[in-house]
């Protein structure tokens, strides 16, 4: 009998757990046009996942790749959220992510 | 050599995130009680989790056990989604008889709110979606007081 299984499951919880914290304050902050930022963060760790030699680090970095990746196909959402007022909307203005003029090019995602 | 094990748990992660997103709305609009879909999802977490201590090897048990996890998340989600829809942060499905209930009691709406792109502005409401608004507000510290 292994609880290392469940161990990423509980892991898994807990980072969209912090996925849930995070994506509130990134989109209160700086807004849902930041999310190609994370979307390239959640790659990173899965793409550091591959490299890794130890199994149980490799999901780790996984896990947490996925979450990030989920998480910015979430800010678009949490912005009407906080427009409809069912979140705090931050009324000063937000600053403009690196590559704006492309990032507004491509619809940002939502599942 | 590559390791895999990251990349599987990434995709169930975020396969499991989505299809938990989407399959617990649909479940909620499509069930008259909610709750024989909450105790298939749990008794299923369970089963998953206890599969994954007996896993040939990890990343079956650590795919089986987020699974396991996301499904006994997704049976506590179909009850909050229930709420949500009473809270009209949810649009009603009128063809189901439990949401239908709500619609001619004037708790839920039909109307997806969330179905729209960011304005950059907090979205005005109208008079009638704010008194409504603010008798909801009333009604629900009634139920809580």
């Amino acid at each position: 009998m292994s609880w290392e299984g469940i161990a990423l499951g509980l892991f898994s919880l807990g980072i969209i757990g912090f996925g849930f914290f995070w994506v509130i304050r990134l989109e209160y902050y700086l807004g849902y046009l930041w999310w190609p930022y994370p979307m390239a963060l959640g790659i990173l760790f899965i793409l550091a996942s591959f490299f890794t030699g130890n199994a149980g680090w490799s999901a780790l970095l996984g896990i947490t790749g996925g979450s990030f990746i989920w998480g910015a196909t979430e800010l678009k959402e949490q912005a009407v959220r906080a427009e409809l007022g069912w979140f705090k909307y931050n009324p000063r203005r937000k600053p403009d992510p690196p590559g704006l003029r492309w990032i507004k090019k491509i619809k940002a995602p939502h599942l | 050599m590559l390791q895999f094990a990251g990349f599987w748990m990434a995709m169930v992660t975020f396969l499991g995130i989505w299809c938990g997103h989407v399959g617990v709305r649909w479940l909620e609009a499509h069930s008259p009680n909610i709750w024989p879909p909450i105790v298939v999802l749990a008794s299923s977490g369970v089963a998953l989790n206890v599969f994954s201590l007996f896993a040939p090897n990890l990343t079956l048990a650590g795919v089986s056990s987020i699974i396991g996890i996301t499904l006994m998340w997704d049976a506590l989600e179909v009850y909050r989604q229930q709420r949500r829809v009473l809270k009209k942060h949810a649009p009603a499905n009128p063809d189901n008889p439990r949401h239908a209930a709500y619609l001619a009691a004037g708790k839920a709406i039909t109307e997806d709110l969330l179905n729209r792109e960011p304005q950059g502005a907090p979205a005005v409401l109208s008079v009638p979606q704010r008194i409504e608004r603010r008798q909801a507000s009333y009604e629900r510290r009634e139920v809580e007081a």
